[in-house]
């Protein structure tokens, strides 16, 4: 079977002419989205904090890679069962220490992250150790990745614009209100953890799928400091301005080959920047519309004797 | 040797005092969690290392211009960043945003200035050992040691016996009754700014001495922020006990049990402790007013 | 509303709660009774407990002694959420709406219990999902319009006036199809005409929904005109309880709240 979808990719990317430099591009970009979004609906949408979630990814990865290569399981039900494996842990974690305030329910997700990956560094017989896990079947082609990261934004977008999106925002908004109208606190939470850690897991797969080796220190702290970032730029609060801001972080260095040591230098003047000058980025609240968009262009040819229609209003 | 494994936790658990107690001050003013905190100290140590290899000033003189340059930075990020941050009204999330993206800042800046060579002071202490009761200590982190404690008696002393403490004291409480009553709130928070970049200027520098220098060294800042979890949050003495509870225990599971699982224990034991009194050690609940 | 509860046993009964700050007794062996349909007014200077009050109804604060019992239930300790979904509807001193969300959600979030969809239902867009929501944006606009807010459903709720966010933390409430209403000052900084308005929104609310209200209010007149019983709170004690005019003449009251001035 995997042979029969990766040739398929390999005819579509032929026939558009697309190098297999740009569909690495590609997939970077679709695991970095899937982990975004993931991140958006918990601090975006929950304004809750976590640090683990490379630890979520790492789980994600690991399960995948050692189910397709030890148990040959086929790759498409090791990616959701690895998925899931990450969204278990998020409950029974979240079950535990979302009933922590702020600050220590963020210092439990960093622990937690980094135990996940001492243990996987420790338990060499399974895992590698931190030589890594190697020989994992290349299931992740472009075309897979972008179905799935479609895939993932449609049910992200679903999941928000329901019920569930508007408790979540409602937590995010004012807590004691949101008790206050009969929304569980603690479960709307941790279905956003859960949720959120689903994601991660469900881009650790592919990153396994397509890297065909994996290691313990790729899902560090920084790593999840990257997902937060990028989710910062993007826009709190926006599903679209996520997506948008992991298709930059990932783009643009690679347009800018040459700036390659100053890239994290300039994620973290980016995301100092706009949590002074414009906390919610470049989406903030707002999803993108094309007609606004087409609007905010037309005012800017008027000059600026108009406002622009696309500026709504800050939050404060 | 366990009495000798002691000593070196304990002295450890100072330098993360040093950190934990800046961090906790800044916490108990502001609310939130400095995720830059660390990366002042690894700024001081890179001064000292200037200032004590590349320019020919003696290591003293080195260590304070690097302990003066952690609370310059320490002052200048509240100043230029977390105030105009404050002043737009967000949560205070948007804070630890900004400070995450300051940590990474000057972590690549150093890594840009000074590459990931691993540095070191110019002095031979690290290796040295005296015999204390049939124990080989380490001098180094007997000097290290005595230097926090008279530090942290220090800063005890400022907070709990002087008008610039009470003020402290005061805005950790209430920011808006300190304002009516005359209280400079911004001066106050500045000043709490400088002295936590002293102290993690000096941690910084006593961690140089006894590892190295390195651009991510200010990764021990997490270890300040658990340290002060561990003691709840906000409170000093709660910091210090913390700090010193994380060193022993880290430096016993090293040498017992796997280096590698250092870090594996010390969250585990966080956990617990957080589990069984979710304020920490030495805080206080605090009920939310609605 | 029209639920099966038996009209003639208290909708609310507090019976000798206790609560503490430290050493403060925010609420000293406090009892209470409101019959269906009541307006029932709570005095008392700042700080005589009455916030605390409400907190502890609502499960915010446990009371360490004392029973409350809402429809002949027992809540005591109830959490927050489940106190809400059981048909007590409250509003804050200081509002507390979801500032950043739009007027209308804020009303729809407050009927969630009415959502009864699941996730594949979302999902999929379901007939079953639409109607439902449907159903929620047509209950969230009925109680808008009462309010007088239907034609300022897109604006986010930070964004309106003063009064008008009042209002909408009041339909909010009724989303949840309330037994009981807590109002916690709502003519806090309104002057008296805005007030009398109040006065009278309160008594529409009353009747179109067929509710009981309890009222934290320090307008005396708003009291007065609105209250059918109200209960005088000092340092966490109750003063006095009775008719606005028998509280009004109370000397014990006097001495201690109205000082004379009414």
């Amino acid at each position: 079977m995997l042979s029969v979808f990766n040739s398929i990719n390999n005819a579509f990317c032929n026939t558009l002419g697309i190098s297999s430099y740009m569909q690495g591009v590609v997939v970077l970009m679709c695991i970095n989205i899937i982990a975004v979004l993931g991140m958006s609906v918990l601090t975006g949408f929950t304004r809750l904090f976590s640090f683990g979630n490379a630890g979520f990814m790492s789980i994600g990865a690991y399960a995948a890679a050692i189910l397709t290569v030890r148990y040959n399981v086929n790759f498409l039900v090791a990616i959701i069962l690895g998925a899931l494996a990450a969204g278990f842990v998020a409950f029974c974690l979240g079950s535990i220490t979302l009933r922590l305030k702020g600050d220590y329910f963020l210092i439990t997700c960093l622990g937690f992250g980094e135990c996940v990956r001492v243990l996987f560094n420790w338990t060499k017989n399974l895992t590698g150790g931190s030589a890594g896990f190697p020989g994992i079947p290349a299931y992740s082609n472009m075309l897979f990745s972008v179905v799935c990261t479609i895939l993932a934004f449609f049910i992200a977008w679903r999941f928000i614009h329901s019920k569930y999106g508007r408790n979540l925002t409602s937590i995010r908004e004012n807590e004691v209100a949101a008790q206050a109208v009969g929304i569980n606190a603690f479960r709307t939470k941790r279905l956003s953890f859960v949720f959120s850690a689903i994601y991660a897991g469900w881009a650790g797969a592919i990153y396994a799928g397509y890297l065909m080796y994996i290691v313990p220190s790729a899902f560090n702290l920084g790593k999840s400091c990257e997902l937060i970032t990028t989710t910062v730029i993007g826009g709190l609060g926006s599903l679209t301005g996520s997506v948008l801001g992991a298709i930059l972080v990932t783009v643009l260095p690679e347009v800018f080959r040459s700036m390659a040591n100053y890239r994290m230098l300039l994620y973290g003047i980016a995301v100092v920047l706009v949590i002074m000058f414009k906390p919610t980025g470049l989406y903030g609240y707002k999803e993108f519309s094309l007609k606004r968009t087409i609007a905010w262009f037309k005012n800017l040819g008027k000059g600026k004797d108009k406002p622009a229609a696309a500026e709504g209003k800050e939050d404060k | 040797m366990f009495f000798q494994q002691l000593i070196t936790g304990i002295s450890v658990g100072g330098i993360y005092a040093l950190l934990a107690t800046g961090y906790s001050l800044i916490y108990s003013l502001l609310d939130f969690s400095n995720w830059s905190h660390g990366e002042f100290a690894m700024v001081g140590a890179y001064i000292a290392i200037v200032f004590s290899t590349m320019l020919p000033f003696p290591f003293l003189v080195a260590a304070m211009i690097g302990v003066a340059g952690g609370a310059l930075v320490s002052w200048l990020t509240e100043k230029v960043v977390y105030r105009r941050i404050r002043s737009t009204g967000g949560p205070n999330m948007f804070l630890m945003i900004g400070a995450m993206g300051l940590s990474s800042v000057f972590q690549q800046a150093a890594n840009l200035i000074f590459t990931g060579q691993y540095r070191s002071y110019p002095f031979k202490l690290p290796v040295s050992t005296i015999k204390i009761a049939g124990a080989y200590i380490g001098v180094l982190d007997l000097i290290s040691l005595i230097i926090t404690a008279i530090i942290l008696i220090f800063l005890m002393y400022i907070i709990n016996k002087t008008q610039f403490g009470l003020n402290v004291r005061g805005i950790a409480c209430n920011q808006w009754g300190a304002k009516i009553l005359g209280v400079k709130v911004d001066s106050c928070i500045s000043k709490v700014f400088i002295l936590a970049g002293c102290l993690a200027g000096v941690a910084g520098i006593l961690y140089g001495a006894k590892y190295n220098v390195w651009p991510t060294m200010g990764n021990i800042g997490l270890k300040a922020f658990i340290s002060s979890v561990l003691g709840g949050l906000g409170s000093v003495p709660g910091a210090i006990l913390g700090a010193v509870l994380l060193g022993i225990i880290e430096t016993l599971v090293s040498a017992y049990v796997s280096s590698s699982l250092r870090d594996f224990f010390s969250f585990a034991l966080l956990i617990v402790i957080l589990l069984v009194k979710p304020s920490g050690l030495l805080g206080v609940d605090v009920q939310d007013k609605a | 509303m029209s639920k099966n509860v038996d009209k003639t046993i208290p909708v609310l009964e507090m019976q000798g709660v206790d609560k503490h700050f430290g050493g403060v007794h925010a609420i000293d062996n406090f009892s209470v009774q409101i019959k269906h349909g009541q307006i029932h007014g709570l005095i008392g200077p700042n700080g005589a407990g009455k916030t605390t009050i409400f907190n502890n109804i609502t499960g915010i604060y446990v009371p360490e002694m004392g029973k409350i019992l809402f429809n002949g239930q027992d809540i005591t300790g109830t959490p927050p959420h489940r106190v809400a979904q059981l048909g007590i509807g409250r509003t804050f001193q200081n509002i507390r709406l979801f500032a950043n969300l739009p007027v209308l959600e804020n009303v729809i979030i407050a009927a969630n219990k009415d959502a009864t969809y699941g996730f594949m239902d979302a999902l999929l867009k379901t007939p079953k999902y639409k109607e439902r929501e449907k159903a929620l944006e047509e209950k969230a606009m009925g109680l808008l319009k009462v309010v007088g807010l239907a034609d300022k459903t897109k604006e986010l709720a930070g964004s309106l006036p003063y009064g008008h966010q009042r209002k909408l933390e009041i339909a909010r409430a009724m989303a949840l199809d309330p037994d009981l209403l807590l109002l916690d000052e709502p003519a806090a900084g309104m002057n008296t005409e805005e007030s009398l308005d109040l006065v009278n929104f309160v008594r529409e609310i009353r009747d179109t929904f067929d509710i009981t209200i309890l009222m934290i209010e320090h307008h005396m007149d708003v009291v007065s005109s609105l209250c059918d019983y109200c209960t005088v709170l000092n340092f966490g004690k109750t003063i006095a309880v009775g008719t606005p005019a028998e509280v009004k003449a109370d000397p014990e009251v006097i001495k201690a709240y109205l000082g004379g001035t009414v």
